[in-house]
């Protein structure tokens, strides 16, 4: 299948990587960190400072507040207004709820102020839901009603999902795209602005020769490198892979082959190291925020949608997760499969036609 | 016998300052190189020579004109030419984190042959440099390596463009050294060169290119008949590299 002078170069592709240590550990390094970072936290978000100012005795105001306390969104501090107001300035307080001394009176609806620190908007909506919730049960309760209603949250999957399982896989198709560009483009603009695709050419190999032999050895390099993340991942983090690994797998070969051909097209686009850099940038760069890497892509505004599901990453992706989180297999066939073939089609036509030869070696 | 044969050979490059037009850099060219000559190609900067030995390895496009060595015609069979030539460019880097020996077996392995590096680095002197990269070697050094990776196929004809080009005078004695013991055991080879002492001493036939035509060929001593019979001035003693090499000897630095 392969000839003996293709099998060897891509053993001395394989060799310079190899013995690359501090490259390796760098592309080693990102996605664990973010793995790291994520499995702490459990993809919970920090809880919100809040300051609690209380001018009623009363026993509702004290239940409210007991409530607000017992609240893991919150992390409380009781206190006078005026002290709270100085470590809100100061931003050791995201927002003080201000409790008024007419808290209990039946006869008219009291006022809580909230007071926010206005560069935490972000923040505003969730505060004001639970404040809203803590009320309402207080309100109840000094009026002696019963609840109507009660929500109960049931997961669909029955199943532990974490947030660190739904990043695994997106994690994992973004390293394969940076190894990829990193390996093919970057390698064919230096190689040949040394004079090294060149000195290759004065022997008798083909350009396909060439070309397979960074496919072989890339590929290698990232059946490696994902095994070692994904295996870390599942012996510290506890990542819990669905799908069979069959369709993992192959699922990140088919990957990586549209991944190298958009390196070769970009390396054949951009003539010298400085070009490729911005070229790379631009094609990276969107992706790793459009193609649901750290969030899915349901939650971008519904304009573009349509345009980030189409992404190469994107189609990975969510092939990756489909499979790792869903138990899907690689082999039937639904959009995501279908955007797979279509990117390989035409990453494969944009990196032979525009793959010219003799610009290459020279 | 010719080895290699060179008919009105053309090479057309844009011109940079309007790419509509065209320039050519070997203006239609004949010559012809017999088995086991040195043979040098002379010329200023931009004469066509460089061009003219990449079109000879298959390197570059014909755009005009044919070539032949040992009767395979370049153009058609540019595969069956690489594997009898061999090539030493004048940029000489190599893949980072490789050492000589792995880069001589790769090469070898680009020909589908088997190679023994510590035979071809010991022809070049380098033996003790096996476990080396090639970013350790010094100009000569590296020189003298190109021309090993050169002749991992025992090539019939060996190619070697400007090979002496910033070298200390003893690299260069050597390396010319070098250049007729491969001679002597048979290679036919061409080179560029703008050292006319390398010319000089080295080629059995010199061509004198420039603007991309062939303005004179010969051996040698019938140029210096032709174009500078009378020397301008007896020399009365040596000159300035001869001082140098007395005073710091002939013996290798690197």
């Amino acid at each position: 299948m392969f000839t003996n002078s293709q099998l060897h170069l891509a053993k001395v592709f394989l060799l310079i990587f190899l013995r690359d240590r501090q490259s390796i550990l760098f592309s080693l390094f990102f996605p664990m960190i973010f793995m790291g970072a994520f499995s702490f936290s459990g993809g919970e978000p920090d809880p919100i400072n809040l300051g609690l100012v209380n001018n009623s005795n009363s026993t509702a105001s004290k239940n409210f507040s007991d409530l607000v306390i017992a609240d893991p969104l919150f992390n409380v501090t009781k206190g006078e207004e005026n002290e709270l107001k100085e470590q809100l300035v100061l931003g050791d307080q995201t927002a003080i709820i201000v409790i008024p001394k007419d808290f209990d009176s039946l006869e008219d609806s009291s006022v809580l102020r909230l007071l926010l620190d206005a560069s935490q908007v972000r923040q505003q909506a969730v505060i004001k839901e639970v404040l809203n919730s803590s009320l309402l049960s207080i309100d109840q309760e000094l009026r002696d009603f019963k609840p109507l209603f009660t929500l109960k949250i049931e997961d669909v999957k029955a199943r532990p999902q974490r947030y660190i399982d739904f990043l695994l896989p997106g994690l994992l198709a973004f390293m394969l795209m940076n190894l990829c560009l990193a390996g093919s483009g970057f390698n064919v603009v230096e190689y040949r602005r040394r004079g090294i695709l060149k000195r290759l050419f004065v022997t008798p190999i083909l350009p396909k020769d060439f070309i397979i032999s960074i496919v072989i050895a890339r590929m290698a390099i990232i059946l490696m490198q994902i095994s070692v993340v994904l295996g870390l991942a599942t012996l510290l983090l506890d990542i819990n892979i669905v799908g069979n690994f069959l369709s993992l797998y192959g699922m990140i070969i088919l990957g990586t082959f549209i991944f190298l051909c958009i390196g070769f097209w970009l390396g054949s686009v951009a003539k010298t190291q400085e070009a490729i850099r911005p070229v790379v940038g631009l094609i990276t760069f969107p992706q790793l925020i459009l193609s649901g890497v750290f969030f899915p892509i349901s939650s971008m505004p519904e304009l573009i949608q349509p345009l980030a599901h189409a992404l190469p990453l994107s189609v990975i992706v969510t092939g990756l997760r489909a499979v790792a989180n869903d138990g899907a297999s690689l082999f039937a066939l639904n959009s995501t499969t279908l955007g797979i073939g279509c990117w390989m089609i035409l990453s494969f036509i944009l990196a032979t036609r525009y793959f010219v030869w003799k610009d290459v070696a020279n | 016998m010719n080895i290699i044969e060179v008919n009105k050979l053309l090479k057309t490059y844009p011109k940079p300052e309007n790419k509509k037009e065209f320039f050519s850099a070997v203006d239609g060219i004949s010559f012809n190189i017999k088995e086991g000559e040195i043979y040098g190609i002379l010329g200023p900067n931009g004469a066509g020579k460089t061009s003219t030995l990449e079109m000879l390895e298959g390197l570059n496009d014909i755009d005009g004109g044919s070539a032949s060595i040992d009767g395979l015609d370049v153009s058609t069979d540019p595969f069956q030419v690489k594997q009898i030539i061999g090539v030493q460019l004048q940029s000489n880097e190599y893949f980072d984190r490789i050492n000589l020996s792995e880069l001589l077996i790769l090469f070898g392995k680009l020909y589908s042959q088997k190679t023994d590096p510590l035979e071809l680095l010991g022809k070049v002197d380098l033996l003790d440099k096996s476990k080396a990269k090639p970013d350790e070697l010094s100009g000569g050094q590296k020189q003298r390596f190109s021309i090993a990776c050169a002749l991992v196929n025992n090539p019939k004809v060996l190619f070697l463009d400007e090979p002496t080009t910033g070298l200390d005078p003893q690299a260069k004695r050597n390396l010319w050294n070098l250049v007729r013991e491969l001679n002597d055991a048979g290679m036919t080879i061409v080179l560029t060169t703008h050292n006319m002492e390398e010319a000089e001493y080295l080629c059995n036939r010199i061509a004198i290119m420039d603007k991309g035509k062939l303005i004179a060929e010969d051996t040698p001593q019938k140029l210096i008949m032709k174009h500078a019979s009378v020397p301008p001035k007896a020399p009365l003693h040596g000159n300035i590299e001869d001082v140098f090499l007395a005073l710091t000897g002939h013996e290798l630095r690197d």
